[in-house]
């Protein structure tokens, strides 16, 4: 039985439906990444877990018991706000024994906690300071095991790392992992960053318009997009529209070259499909047995370690990484390109 | 060059604008010590101060004044904290109601009170105790423009609404996350406004008047009806309370300064 359960979740504001029929099933310890783009319903669900929004219908559950109309106050949840939210009146350690002193513990057992706390986050030093005396990143720590020290059944981030640069983030994305899994606390994490949900996951709910789109393993979402919406929104993606042309074979044609994929075409009902491939996927040149085609180079782009290089195939327009290493020789805009890709790299939309 | 002229007519403007400030009060100060003819003496002041009506107008209006105080908060930083929380939408409909003491004439809504409260089923001028319930009542509304203003922008400074989540995440109610986390945020506000709530019942004078109360405002006129050097005194004193007052706010917040709110 799973730890965390929702079940057929609702929400709608003023009549405009804000999430759509959401479930989940988390188990104990596991790390589960919301993401989506703005407006997509992921901080709704996520508050309606802590119980700041209620749903309009549905049941959520953790260990079995149903906490849908239990005020935030009584979940045992801890919650890590995008803007920090610690108390400016207070200091580091109060911020951190806030939790325990409104449950009425021991000044020792707070003591000790906050201590324990700190020493999690490497900050023993920072005790007496208040939150306007440190960084942003210190005081995202001090959020985090202020939200831990109450021992909560669930750990929810709203974003927590949006407001920082993108060195701090990186470092304090994998503090919330080591965190995470030395406490081994189920947690939620909201985001729209996929990098952060891709590389912290255990599990990734993709959502849009209020709906979920795809559950699975980081791999799974990034290898198996299983819509569009999941395909575009995760990493990035080659989507031509094609001629289906021998469909239990998988075989299409873009232009007049033809591609074969993997698997039978399905579900052609009408609608146009698309051949998807990862711009990582393509690889330079012709080689015999693999899925060739030629165009003309249409733009080069830069990105540090990659070289993102547009082609032009009959009309449609397709991208491919490169790594940028030194013995790159990149093509000139316009020249004649050829490149391929194998069966499994690709498939239908 | 362009420099130097502007701040000619900055200072040119400035100094004009003390004048026509300070002028007036020197000449009132002036005259206040002038009681004893030939000298200057503060006798105006020792005569107003041995007053008795002085000390029990001005000891009433300062309890009236704390009192007020009190029920003003403990009315407005609940409603305020609540708007903002659960109906942000009402606030636009608060802050009209709260600017109406400003609009409606005082004389006007005393008269409305009297009217009111002095026949059945609510009447309240029968005894000094009752009256006294309806002069703090009258004063309370008098001064709900300084005091909401002076709550709603502390209000604004903080992100009431993510600390008191943050609050109730940790296990707090909601009387405890505005008792621990919201209040303590708000202290140079509550005090702003306490202060001017303060100073707004110490210089009252229409309710005092028509309600028949030993309040401070009607005392100063009838001393100035009837008395040349000692209203001067008077004002003098009114303004240093006030001074004091504004010197204690600028303190406060001075020190409030050091520790930015980042809560936001």
């Amino acid at each position: 039985m799973s730890f965390l359960t929702l079940s057929h979740i609702n929400k709608s504001f003023n009549d405009m439906p804000a999430v759509e029929d959401f479930n989940l099933n988390a188990e104990q310890g596991e790390f589960v990444s919301f993401l989506g783009p703005s407006g997509c319903g992921k901080t709704t669900t996520l508050r309606m877990i802590a119980g700041f929004e209620l749903p309009t219908s549905g049941k959520i559950s953790i260990a079995g018991q149903d906490l849908t109309t239990v005020p935030p106050n009584k979940r045992n949840i801890g919650m890590v706000f995008q803007s920090y939210a610690l108390f400016p009146n207070m200091n580091v350690a109060e911020n951190i024994g806030y939790g325990l002193r409104i449950a009425g513990k021991p000044k020792l057992e707070i003591a000790q906690r906050v201590q324990e706390m700190l020493s999690l986050i490497h900050l023993e030093n920072f005790s007496t300071r208040y939150p306007y005396q440190l960084s942003g990143g210190q005081q995202q720590r001090v959020a985090l095991v202020r939200a831990l020290a109450i021992h909560p059944q669930v750990l929810l981030l709203d974003e927590p790392l949006s407001a920082l640069d993108a060195k701090i983030r990186v470092e304090l994305r994998q503090e919330i992992r080591r965190i995470q899994q030395q406490l081994g606390i189920t947690t939620i994490y909201v985001t729209h960053d996929q990098e952060e949900a891709l590389s912290l996951s255990d599990r990734v709910v993709v959502m849009s318009q209020g709906r979920m789109e795809q559950v699975g393993t980081p791999a799974e979402i990034y290898t198996y997009p299983e819509t569009e919406f999941v395909a575009k929104f995760v990493g990035q993606i080659n989507l031509l529209p094609v001629d289906i042309i021998n469909p239990p074979e998988g075989l299409v044609k873009i232009g007049k070259q033809s591609v074969r994929t993997s698997r039978a075409v399905q579900h052609a009902d009408g609608h146009a499909l698309r051949l998807a491939i990862r711009p990582e996927e393509l690889n330079l040149g012709h080689v015999e047995g693999a899925n060739n085609l030629t165009g003309k180079v249409d733009a080069i782009t830069y990105l540090g370690s990659i070289v993102r290089i547009r082609i032009d195939v009959e009309g449609q327009l397709l991208s491919m990484d490169l790594f940028n290493e030194r013995k790159l020789q990149t093509p000139k805009i316009g020249d004649p390109f050829e490149i391929n890709f194998d069966a499994d790299a690709c498939w239908l939309l | 060059m362009k420099k130097s002229r502007y701040n000619f007519w900055a200072i040119f403007w400035a100094s004009l604008g003390m004048l026509y400030f300070f002028v007036p009060l020197y000449g009132t100060l002036d005259f206040s010590l002038r009681m004893q003819k030939g000298t200057l003496s503060l006798l105006a002041y020792q005569t107003v101060l041995a007053d008795p009506q002085f000390l029990e107008s001005f000891s009433y209006s300062v309890i009236m004044g704390l009192i007020t105080v009190l029920i003003s908060l403990l009315i407005f930083l609940p409603t305020t904290y609540w708007i903002y929380l659960k109906l942000p939408q009402a606030k636009p409909l608060v802050e009209i109601i709260t600017i109406l003491p400003f609009i409606i004439p005082v004389i006007v809504y005393v008269f409305g009170l009297i009217r009111t409260f002095s026949r059945p089923p609510l009447q309240l001028t029968l005894t000094p105790f009752k009256t006294d319930i309806l002069i703090t009542a009258g004063y309370v509304i008098l001064s709900m423009p300084f005091m909401y203003r002076a709550i709603d922008v502390g209000m604004r400074s903080i992100d009431v609404r993510t600390l008191t989540e943050a609050s109730q995440s940790l296990g707090a109610n909601w009387v405890q996350a505005l008792v621990t986390v919201i209040i303590p945020n708000l202290r140079i506000a509550i005090l702003s406004g306490a202060l001017i709530c303060f100073a707004t019942v110490i210089g009252e004078l229409i309710l005092g008047d028509f309600l028949v109360r030993p309040a401070l405002g009607p005392y100063m006129v009838q001393v100035g009806r009837d008395k040349a050097y000692e209203p001067a005194a008077l004002g003098i004193m009114s303004f240093a309370l006030t001074w004091i007052c504004l010197g204690i706010m600028q303190l406060v917040s001075h020190g409030g300064t050091s520790q930015q709110i980042t809560g936001r």
